[in-house]
């Protein structure tokens, strides 16, 4: 049996329209729509005013306005976000260096190696929470339970705002009263199957076997029996354990300027390589995956004569990938340091100065945000001369 | 042009001179040898543009002069693949005949005119001359450690220098150091510091089958030129020099070991060998722990296995140590070492180790942390 664990998961509330709302006070307090105005624009997120309205992200934004017309649209700045949600990451990573982001909003922290240190699960929600709000200017829900897929619901129950604690005793219990359409992997369609066999709720799923499930709804369903008691032993793989860091954003728009798409890749290069060297790691091969509007995505990559942790070399090399892909309008950009190996002291690297240079110049950049947040210092494409 | 030529001398020939030309190029020319006879004897030419080669083929019956350009791996296969003692070239119109006693290929050609041309050798007018064993030795104690490619230093070649009557080459990808001393057979006044391609060396080594030969060595702005051997078909390789600055090799040379043991090379090597068998990615390196007149040496590959392998070394010198290398940079300097027996020297677990071979091989290898 393994040891009982204390998850978080970390939920940034109507993340991209509270930064808006945060960076231009005229917008607080009133329904802001972020995403693209254009005929197939599609709303990137909505503010807890304009949900009021029944404006949903992921809706074309023609729709949320029809739903909304007094909706003040904002043209979403991916750059912005990135530097804000690496900020985030980094308060989180204070808690536990367990840290597994999900998405750029959105992370499980596994705490269970903290709580001796900083408290119970609860008070480490709840100070995080507090630590992002102090010097982000923004709302997390949070939370707290045994497994990731508990820890998931909990964030969901309260927000915004909110603080939702699952403890192992009772969880099935708890767990038993919410609706199916709540737990992982089902969707509409098969909610509707499911109901059609009565089973409505966690607590129906509680009294099918698993066996059962899959004779009458096939293979993937094996795993509800568990889940819906609250049993999930994945675990939260930091990047100590993990074979790659990497970061990827969905823009809910497509993004047509490729100056804009390389600063966002430019966020994920700095952030990759930041976490690199905050876990002592080298990587010697560099993945740039593009998904464009018609959503076929390409994934390119390149090794590396040497593992590196420097972003000057990640950045070329990642800009090289993008700039030889034909470029159209991007849905979706990401990019991942992979295959991980031990920096071989070079014979001559004491006596290297551009790397001793840019080293200095890494060291003093994650000094800064360290100090002062994601957005205190970044490069800028432009910074580096033309390729 | 048409002649007579031994099967065996022109498939040698062939097939060192294909080795220069490479396999893609938009210039079919470039794909080609060019072949030209004169004063008796079949002469070859190939070039990337890199590098040039220039030989002639003594076995041969010249019944008419002339030129040819020829795809060089079609004569190649056709050469190689004859049974016959002796084949018979005819060129006309640039269309090459070879026959055999049984066969007849026509291979279409081109303009010679086109063919970019290679440097020649004038055999008084030389730099410096040593002699086939001596450089086909320093040049396979070094070629081997080059980098295959490197931004930072001028590493995809072998730094050659000579100072008076010694010769040093000197190669390195990095993370190990490659230096082999030898002497010239003259001296000159000025000294000689390039950055030769490994290719072009790789080439000249094929090219030193006779150990008592000489070899003659002449810059020319920035390209090197060695002839090997004498008279009027002595091969002649050009190639143009690697720019740029070589890294300040000698700083990186430890001189203040104090941990010295002797093994036979075949020994350490052996263990080395089979050392790295229980090695993997993750695992990283050999361990090589010296202490009370044992080397051990052992390996961990995470989820395959260990192993363990000691040597008996009765002179060992100073305090234990336990240092970790990558296998395969010790296999390849014991391998290029050419020595019966070789020293070990160390200073620290996070300090290079070096291979000696007497004065005349230096090879300085980078430890790995085992962690």
């Amino acid at each position: 049996m393994a040891l009982s664990r204390t998850i978080l998961h970390v939920d940034m509330d109507a993340f991209f329209a509270s930064v808006e709302q945060r960076d231009d006070p005229s917008l607080r307090g009133r329904p802001v729509l972020v995403g693209g105005r254009g005929g197939r624009g599609v709303v990137a997120a909505a503010s807890y005013e304009a949900r009021r309205f029944g404006c949903r992200s992921a809706m074309p934004m023609a729709q949320a306005v029809r739903r909304c017309p007094s909706a003040i649209v904002v043209p979403p700045s991916f750059a912005k976000y990135e530097a804000d949600s690496a900020r985030i990451m980094d308060i989180l990573e204070t808690a536990s260096p367990l840290l597994e982001p999900i998405s750029i909003d959105e992370a499980f922290v596994d705490v269970t190696g903290s709580l001796r240190l900083l408290g119970d699960g609860p008070t480490i929600a709840a100070d995080l929470k507090r630590v992002i709000r102090d010097e982000l200017g923004l709302n997390a829900s949070v939370g707290v339970a045994p497994c990731k897929f508990a820890a998931k619901i909990a964030s969901d129950l309260e927000k915004p705002d909110g603080l939702t604690v699952f403890e192992e005793e009772g969880l099935a219990v708890r767990l038993s009263t919410l609706p199916i359409g709540r737990m992982w992997g089902i969707g509409p369609k098969s909610k509707a199957r499911f109901e059609a066999r009565g089973i409505r709720t966690f607590g129906d799923l509680q009294n099918w076997s698993a066996e059962s499930l899959v004779a009458s709804f096939g293979a993937a369903s094996a795993r509800f029996h568990d889940l819906s008691h609250g049993r999930d032993d994945r675990p939260v793989v930091g990047d100590r354990t993990a074979k790659s860091v990497g970061h990827e954003q969905t823009f809910g728009v497509d993004l047509a300027d490729p100056r804009e798409v390389e600063g966002v890749l430019l966020r994920h290069v700095e952030r990759v390589a930041a976490r690199l060297r905050r876990r002592n790691r080298r990587a010697r091969s560099i993945v740039v995956k593009i998904r464009d509007g018609e959503f076929v995505t390409n994934t390119r990559s390149r090794t590396l004569s040497e593992p590196t942790d420097r972003t000057d070399l990640l950045w070329e090399t990642a800009r090289t990938l993008f700039r030889e892909w034909k470029f159209r309008p991007v849905r979706l950009v990401g990019m991942s340091a992979e295959r991980f190996e031990e920096a071989v002291p070079d014979l001559f690297s004491a006596g290297d100065e551009e790397n001793a240079r840019n080293r200095r110049l890494d060291a003093a950049t994650d000094a800064i945000r360290d100090r002062f947040g994601g957005e205190a210092i970044a490069r800028t494409a432009s910074a580096f001369p033309p390729g | 042009m048409k002649l007579v030529c031994s099967r065996d001398a022109l498939a040698e020939a062939l097939a060192i001179a294909g080795s220069v030309v490479i396999s893609r190029t938009p210039a079919p020319v470039l794909l080609c040898l060019k072949l030209e006879t004169k004063d008796g004897l079949l002469f070859i030419s190939a070039t990337d543009t890199e590098i040039g080669l220039l030989l002639g083929v003594a076995e041969v019956d010249v019944r008419e002069e002339g030129v040819a350009l020829i795809p060089a791996d079609k004569l190649n296969q056709i050469v190689r693949a004859s049974n016959d003692d002796s084949l018979s070239i005819e060129v006309s119109k640039n269309i090459a005949t070879i026959t055999g006693r049984d066969s007849k290929f026509k291979v279409f050609g081109f303009d010679p005119e086109e063919f970019p041309g290679v440097p020649t050798f004038d055999t008084d007018d030389f730099e410096f001359e040593t002699n086939c064993n001596t450089f086909r030795r320093l040049i396979g104690r070094t070629v081997f450690a080059t980098a295959v490619e490197n931004s930072r230093y001028a590493i995809n070649g072998v730094l050659i220098e000579r100072i008076g009557r010694n010769l040093r080459l000197v190669a390195t990808d990095g993370r190990r150091l490659a230096v082999a001393r030898g002497e010239c057979t003259t001296n000159a006044e000025e000294d000689l510091t390039s950055i030769v391609p490994t290719k072009a060396l790789n080439v000249l080594n094929r090219l030193m089958n006779d150990p008592d030969e000489p070899v003659r060595i002449r810059r020319n702005r920035n390209q090197i030129l060695f002839q090997v051997g004498s008279g009027p078909g002595a091969p002649v390789l050009s190639s143009n020099l690697v720019e740029g600055s070589f890294p300040p090799f000698e700083d990186v040379i430890p001189k203040d070991q104090d941990k010295k043991v002797h093994f036979k090379t075949v020994e350490l090597a052996s263990a080395v060998r089979r050392a790295a068998l229980l090695t993997n990615e993750e695992s990283k390196g050999v361990r090589l722990a010296f202490a009370d007149g044992t080397l051990t040496l052992s390996s961990r590959a995470p989820e395959m296995g260990e192993a363990e392998i000691k040597i008996e070394t009765e002179e060992y010198s100073g305090d234990p140590i336990e240092i970790g290398f990558n296998p395969s940079y010790l296999t390849e300097g014991l391998k290029h070492a050419d020595s019966e027996t070789i020293l070990i020297e160390l200073k620290a677990p996070n300090k290079p180790g070096v291979i000696k071979v007497g004065t005349d091989f230096t090879y300085v290898v980078m430890p790995v942390n085992l962690g």
